[in-house]
């Protein structure tokens, strides 16, 4: 290896450290842009000849900084009305800062939006502390009035519950709207509305084009299911009649009717065979399939001493099911 | 006595920096003068807009920047190969409108050229056409400037 090519080695070596250190240049490429206090420093370098010889010189450095953008957006993250009873519900709301600053937000919940059905009681608001998108009491944190979030990071995404208390005497079906309001601590207004040395290291703040506060909305919709039985039977006495005498067949008909815009979920019907007479087997029957009497993989169980068991597991509101069994007067 | 020790220790730094630059400055028969103004889009009472260069304000992404170099010859002879090169600050990209002309670098002033000759890279080997937004640094190169003479060199820029 000659000295030429160690040159060309070390040269090469120094130029790939410069383009390096280029890539690491901080081009911040976030969604508000570069950060708010970042200096802009601008100098050129002009080289020439004066007959004695190149020569280099600096111009000076003109330095500006960037101010505060102010924004952020608020949304639903409920994917549709929140099922709810009386009792507590939990609407989900995902804040955004917009803007290329820390920012705080002040919030706001608003349970009286017009054309509500009726109109719930704001308990808390909480920060989805574990950031598993789902309120934990206990470990998520409810924030103290008034009610803000900590300083977020420009590009900061958090998740926020509403936590309301839904009254009693609501009916299946009645809904409720519930507003979560934001505002950028350092100030909201119409966009390009400035607030003087307020922003980052005493630079300005400027409204960006969300004003600098956002309004979500989550609903609720009350979904209270019932579940009616109806029992009758018929009598048919060894004669051909209708009597109740030794030896007539009774058979029952249980009739369950879930009513209500949800649903109930392990729905089980049982009944006991009456005193003074005898389950005649193999007569269980659910919406006039036969059911076998065994525990096995059919929802049906029935014996003289326990009775009939029929387990529907959950049932949709709007359904009916009959269940019939035969027994026998002793 | 500590204190006064470390003042001493701390103008003997300084004028040790600043001695040669100076020294440099004063021999040269160029100077260079940078400054920076903010695009300011007016809308006049008739709905027409009218376009203001101000001393930055408020400035926020998205803010247009005009960055100018003031050059003047005041010495007594010409000076030949007269380059000016200007790194872009890493928070601003070279405005869409620039001169088409300009004579730009996309790769830390390594190679130069105008924007529409130039390619750029990606890490996994394969190239594209260089845009406004990969421009590392602008050049202007003037053959040579008469004792006397002066000039203004801009470039504009969006910021980041």
């Amino acid at each position: 290896m000659n000295t030429q090519t160690l040159l060309h080695r070390a040269i090469a070596a120094s130029v790939t450290v410069t383009a390096g250190l280029a890539l690491l240049a901080p081009t911040v490429a976030l969604a508000a842009g570069v950060s708010a206090g970042t200096l802009i420093e601008n100098t050129a370098v002009a080289s020439y000849d004066d007959g004695a010889g190149p020569r280099t010189i600096n111009s000076n450095t003109v330095t500006v900084r960037v101010d505060e953008l102010l924004d952020v957006t608020l949304t639903s993250l409920d994917p549709g009305p929140v099922p709810t009873r009386p009792g507590e519900a939990v609407l989900s709301f995902e804040l955004t800062n917009q803007g290329n600053g820390p920012e705080a937000f002040r919030l706001f919940a608003n349970p009286s939006v017009a054309g509500n059905d009726f109109d719930v009681t704001v308990t808390a608001i909480a920060i989805d502390s574990n950031g598993n998108g789902v309120y934990d009491a206990g470990v998520d944190e409810i924030l103290a009035e008034p009610q803000t979030t900590a300083e977020l990071a420009p590009d900061a995404v958090v998740t926020l519950f509403v936590l309301v208390a839904v009254p009693d005497g609501v009916s299946d079906t009645q809904t409720s709207n519930v507003e979560l309001a934001a505002e950028a601590v350092t100030g909201n207004g119409a966009p390009g509305t400035v607030f003087a040395a307020a922003g980052v290291d005493g630079g300005d703040a400027i409204v960006g084009t969300t004003e600098a506060r956002a309004i979500a909305r989550g609903s609720l919709v009350v979904g209270i299911t019932s579940v009616g039985l109806t029992k009758a039977v018929s009598l048919r006495d060894p004669f051909g009649g209708d009597s109740a005498v030794p030896g007539t067949i009774a058979t029952f008909t249980i009739t369950a009717t879930v009513s209500g815009s949800g649903s109930v979920t392990d729905l089980v019907v049982t009944d006991a065979i009456p005193e003074g007479t005898t389950y005649t087997e193999g007569t269980l029957a659910l919406d006039g399939a036969p059911l076998t009497d065994a525990a096995d993989a059919d929802a049906g169980v029935a014996s003289n001493a326990d009775g009939i068991r029929v387990e529907f597991g959950p049932v949709p509101g709007g359904t009916v099911h009959t269940i019939t069994f035969d027994v026998a007067i002793d | 006595m500590i204190p006064f020790a470390k003042l001493t220790i701390a103008f003997a730094a300084m004028a040790l920096v600043t001695m040669p630059v100076q020294a440099q400055q004063q021999a040269s028969p160029v100077s260079l003068s940078g400054d920076v103004k903010a695009v300011k889009v007016i809308t006049e009472a008739d709905g027409s807009e009218r376009i203001d260069l101000v001393e930055p304000g408020t400035i926020i992404p998205g803010d247009r920047l005009i960055f100018g170099t003031d050059y003047a010859n005041t010495g007594g002879e010409a000076v030949t190969n007269f380059n000016v090169t200007n790194p872009l600050p890493a928070a601003v990209r070279l405005a869409p409108d620039a001169d088409p002309a300009l004579t730009v670098s996309v790769d830390g002033g390594k190679t130069w050229g105008r924007l529409a000759d130039l390619s750029v890279t990606a890490a996994d080997g394969s190239g594209r056409a260089a845009t406004h937004e990969d421009v590392t640094h602008v050049r202007w190169m003037l053959a040579s400037i008469a004792p006397g003479e002066k000039g203004r060199l801009t470039y504009p820029a969006i910021i980041r």
